[in-house]
């Protein structure tokens, strides 16, 4: 019995799980640490215990129920999200939560995973090659459906998180660079456009190059690059038909001090808070930042600064350290198993926590702009955490059935 | 196809372990530079550097009368405020004992201000006396987190009352706080009555912010970026009123100790020259803590002083009713100009016996209006017939609302056949009810706005304006007065029918015999129409209608005073002295001295008594 456990039991995963979720009870029970939030605090334990029977169940499903159910979940999903665009509630812009009675639910973060599931049910199959223009018109199609739906509610945030699951898959596919070139170039002249019109030419010129160097088709190229430019010039519109908050957050980004209330002030406060961290910090429920609130919404997305600040530079790196250790092990049963479906999904899942990090950290630390993106298993947030358990139940999953396909 | 078979699968795993690995480098290294090589820095600056918002009340907008005069504006008032994260609890009762309030309510609104924000200052109380200022001043040690601030109050700069023109603002409560939609917070002033609550928007002006520095203990430092990101607090634009204040002010000290309303307005615009509902209330009781038993007093009085007689009451308007019957049976053909009666004092119709109040002999019409001859007019209105009668009372605005810009208002009730069919049933009325109707009594309810208005458009012959009380809004930065529009709709009416029937109010005032030589000023033509309202519940309504001067009006007035009695006694001289005020700036009847408060109606009865008829 033991050995059968031990055989289909990934304890690497399990540990660093166990120490993520501990680090964010931690967290947010220091975020919240006064006396009007402890009902915030009181449902984030709800919602871990919750996990933790969604992450028992799933590592305990037979082999093919993933494959299974992969497309079923996928249309759930984009049904829920459709949903929500017309029934759901409406929380500082954007329309992306149903009502449970005390609870919220948020549609896009399991969209996040149903996704990942049935893009690697259809790049799994044996006639599909990544070769064939169709075939990755169909994979895009896949991810674009629900990422569009989550940028009408709007939410930015998490419209980005499918790219960066999107773009890891494809890669372990064997895309061509061109391929991967493709999907990244459009983006990269939209961010480079919105600092200006010199850093935009370079960037134009720079992707002009490596488009023409990793082409196939000179026509394809030519298309591709055009969308680029066209992408880049048409940023301005864009910015113009953003919502006012998301636009400040932009600009904030740019010129942190243009805002100091607002996105400008929260990395600021953010930097002060973790840089006054020093190495040990200043003990747990001690740190003036946070206990003090100074930075608004600490326990969402700025939810790193609290063991940044308050158990300082071993803290922050111990976060780190679990952050680094989740995305490697992804990457590694997605080596380990055999098959491919499953080989996808784990690549997909660590493409998903490893944006969530990558940005949220980023923004933390002001390296990143301000996109309100949670940082998994930390971050206050019932669907969030639920989600990230459910990603982890999967891993287990492929785990346990690494040796079938 | 296993994915292991895939010749590259290792290599790209290698490539994703180092693309993982360069970032969490790059993050860890970000860390190093924060929180090992900064850390001095953020460690000060997180000593110091949090920002706090103070929030900066606009002034509100100040309000001129007609000629200019500043008759409403603000003076500084301390109001006491509680940072709630720096208040100790256990002080509560010290405070509240300062501050000579209620421990429950000061918990109360800490509690509320709390769930807001913990740092952000609570208001607790207004206009605080210097008394309780130096009282805090003096605990100043022992009451950690107490502050105050300094905003404005109302300060009304003449003696007039205007209450319910001007109206009052008072701190926003609970249910104005959820309809606004977060436009405003606790403590906030909004506008809640009158023209406050009407040029709401207007008066406000715009929120500022001040932005300080605060260390961990929350203690300020100093202000944050050198106040270069404060956002200045935008002053409330100004209103320029139609109203004369010395009118207003005379006329509220003639009406004092009467319940009743004067209404005057500018012929030739339609804007209000004042307004009086009496009785009324000083709104400086609005202006800074509204005491709770002052605010029980004012709504539990049975003369309800909170009550916009001028707008809201309905009365019958009795005898000034007679020329807009003259109106209709003239413009209708029914009754030629020099048509002739016999009054006897009575006039039977069936089985039931009209008074009137003195046998009038051979009378027309101009005379009939002159002397208020009843039984002439009961003829009149037999021949007019209700629905001719009704059509002209609905030309000078009876029976719906005026439109004036203080909202507040009643339409009144002018009968129609409709109307009685469905009060009485079809067959439950009889002509029988259009006598008492012709002499202005029975079912008809109007205001003495509407009164004031029907006055006006007889005195310009058929203007019929908007009243209003706000001429313009005047922008404080610029100077720039922006005029607000109203609207004008005219009464159609032969010219010769405008002049008989203003003859007859012009005699009523000016020659011997007439009913409201009260009215009367010197070296001005005064023309007007007395009414005395049968009131089944006590003694009768005095009406007095007038305008002057006769050939170019520029003003013209409608007097009510409840269960007074004779209208040309004691209306008429109300209205009269008000005229001399405008004309004249001063009281010319009195050799110049202004009659004591209330005493003016008194004084002025024995020499009315001698024309005094209804």
């Amino acid at each position: 019995m033991l050995a059968f456990l031990k055989e289909r039991f990934d304890h690497r995963l399990g540990l660093i799980a166990l120490g993520l979720v501990v680090t964010g009870i931690i967290s947010v029970y220091s975020a919240v640490y006064d006396a009007k939030a402890s009902d915030i605090f009181h449902k984030q334990l709800l919602w871990v215990s919750a996990g933790t029977v969604v992450v028992l169940f799933l590592w305990a499903m037979p082999f093919r129920f993933m494959q299974f159910i992969s497309f079923p979940a996928y249309f759930a999903s984009l049904a829920m999200l459709l949903a929500v665009l017309l029934l759901g509630r409406t929380v500082s812009g954007s329309t992306s939560w149903f009502n449970l009675g005390a609870f919220r639910l948020q549609p896009s973060e399991f969209a996040k995973v149903t996704t990942t599931l049935a893009l690697a049910q259809y790049l799994a199959r044996s006639d599909v090659s990544l070769q064939k223009f169709g075939h990755l018109a169909a994979a895009a199609g896949i991810v674009a459906a629900p990422m569009l739906l989550i940028m009408m509610q709007p939410d930015l945030g998490t419209a980005v998180i499918f790219i960066g699951m999107l773009f890891p898959v494809l890669y372990w596919g064997g895309a061509s660079r061109f391929t991967l070139l493709s999907i990244v170039a459009p983006m990269v002249a939209a961010v480079a456009a919105l600092f200006g019109v010199t850093p935009f030419l370079i960037a134009v010129i720079a992707l002009g190059a490596l488009l023409f160097i990793t082409r196939d088709h000179n026509i394809v190229a030519a298309v591709v690059f055009s969308t680029t430019v066209l992408v880049g010039i048409s940023v301005q519109f864009i910015y113009d038909g953003l919502k006012p908050y998301q636009q400040k957050r932009i600009a904030t980004f740019l010129d942190p001090n243009a805002d100091p209330l607002g996105a400008g002030y929260n990395i600021l406060q953010s930097k002060v808070a973790i840089g006054s961290g020093g190495l040990f910090g200043k003990g747990y429920l001690h740190g003036t930042q946070t206990q003090l609130s100074f930075i608004p919404e600490q326990w969402t997305d700025f939810i790193f600064c609290v063991p940044g600040e308050e158990f300082g530079f071993l803290g922050a790196a111990t976060v780190l350290a679990l952050s680094l250790g989740l995305l490697t092990r992804g990457v590694t049963i997605a080596s380990l198993v055999r098959s491919r479906h499953s080989s996808y999904v784990a690549i997909g899942i660590s493409g998903i926590f490893a944006t969530h990090m990558f940005i949220n950290i980023g923004m933390a630390l002001g390296l990143m702009p301000v996109i309100g993106v949670p940082l998994p298993f930390l971050s206050y947030g019932g669907s969030s955490l639920l989600a990230s358990m459910s990603m982890v139940g999967v891993l287990m999953n492929l785990y346990a059935h690494r040796k079938e396909y | 196809m296993m994915i292991q078979e895939d010749a590259h699968v290792y290599e790209r795993r290698r490539v994703l372990y180092g693309v993982i690995a360069a970032v969490f480098v790059l993050f860890l290294g970000r860390l190093y530079q924060l929180q090992m090589i900064y850390k001095d820095e953020y460690g000060r600056k997180s000593e110091e550097n949090s920002i706090r918002t103070i929030p900066k009340e606009p002034v509100r907008g100040n309000m001129y009368d007609r000629s200019g005069k500043l008759v409403v504006d603000n003076r500084p008032a301390f109001t006491l405020t509680i940072m709630p994260f720096e208040f100790d609890k256990k002080n509560i009762p010290l405070l509240s004992s300062i501050l000579e309030i209620d421990p429950a309510f000061l918990r109360d609104r800490l509690k509320r201000g709390e769930a807001f924000s913990r740092f952000q200052p609570v208001k607790i109380l207004r206009d605080l006396s210097f008394k309780t200022l130096s009282a805090i001043e003096e605990n100043r040690e022992r009451l950690p987190g107490v502050d105050y601030d300094i905003e404005s109050k109302r300060f009304y700069t003449t003696k007039a009352y205007a209450s319910h023109i001007l109206g009052y603002a008072k701190e926003i409560s609970e249910s104005q706080l959820k309809a606004s939609n977060g436009d405003y917070v606790q403590g906030d002033i909004i506008g809640s009555s009158g023209l406050e609550a009407v040029y709401e928007r207007t008066l406000r002006g715009k929120k500022g912010a001040e932005f300080s520095t605060v260390n961990v203990r929350g203690q300020v430092v100093g202000s944050f970026n050198k106040g270069k990101s404060d956002i200045p607090s935008v002053a409330g634009q100004d209103l320029k009123l139609t109203m004369d204040f010395g009118v207003q002010m005379l006329a509220e000290s003639l009406m004092t100790g009467q319940r009743g309303s004067l209404v005057a307005v500018d012929p030739q615009t339609g804007g209000i020259l004042a307004m009086v509902s009496k009785p009324d209330y000083d709104l400086n009781v609005f202006s800074g803590v509204v005491p709770a038993d002052t605010w029980r007093d004012l709504n539990n009085n049975p003369d309800r002083p909170l009550y916009n007689r001028a707008t809201l009451s309905r009365y019958p308007p009795g005898s000034t009713f007679k020329p807009l019957l003259a109106l209709a049976a003239l413009e209708n053909g029914i009754v030629p100009p020099t048509w002739r009666i016999y009054c006897n004092g009575a006039f039977r119709f069936g089985n039931k016996v009209f008074h009137d109040l003195h046998v009038h002999g051979s009378v027309n019409m101009v005379e009939a209006i002159q002397h208020s001859c009843n039984v002439y007019f009961y003829q009149v209105m037999l021949k007019v017939g209700l629905d001719n009668w009704s059509s002209m009372g609905a030309r000078f605005g009876f029976g719906r609302l005026t439109g004036i810009d203080i909202f507040e208002e009643n339409p009144g009730l002018l009968p129609t056949t409709q109307f009685m069919n469905k009060r009485y049933g079809p067959r439950g009325w009889t002509r029988g009810f259009l006598p008492s109707l012709g002499i202005g009594q029975g079912e008809v309810g109007v205001t003495p706005l509407q009164m004031a208005l029907y006055c006006a458009a007889l005195a310009n012959k058929g203007h019929y304006h908007q009243p209003h009380t706000v001429q313009a809004v005047i922008d404080k930065v610029n100077g720039r007065e922006d005029t607000v529009a109203y609207t004008t709709r005219d009464i159609q009416i032969k010219p010769e029918h405008w002049d008989l029937v203003r003859e007859g109010m012009r005699r009523a005032v000016m020659e011997a015999g007439g009913t409201g030589a009260a009215a009367k000023v010197k070296g001005i033509e005064v023309a007007g129409k007395t009414g005395t309202a049968q009131n089944p519940h006590g003694k009768d309504h005095a009406w007095f209608i007038g305008f002057a001067p006769f050939d170019n009006p520029r003003i013209a007035i409608a007097v009510l005073v409840e269960n007074a009695g004779f209208g040309g006694a004691v209306a008429a001289p109300v209205a009269g002295m008000c005229m001399e005020q405008y004309f004249y700036g001063r009281l010319v009847r009195f050799d110049g001295q202004r009659p004591k408060a209330g005493g003016a109606i008194a004084q002025s009865q024995p020499a009315a008594r001698t024309t005094g008829r209804n």
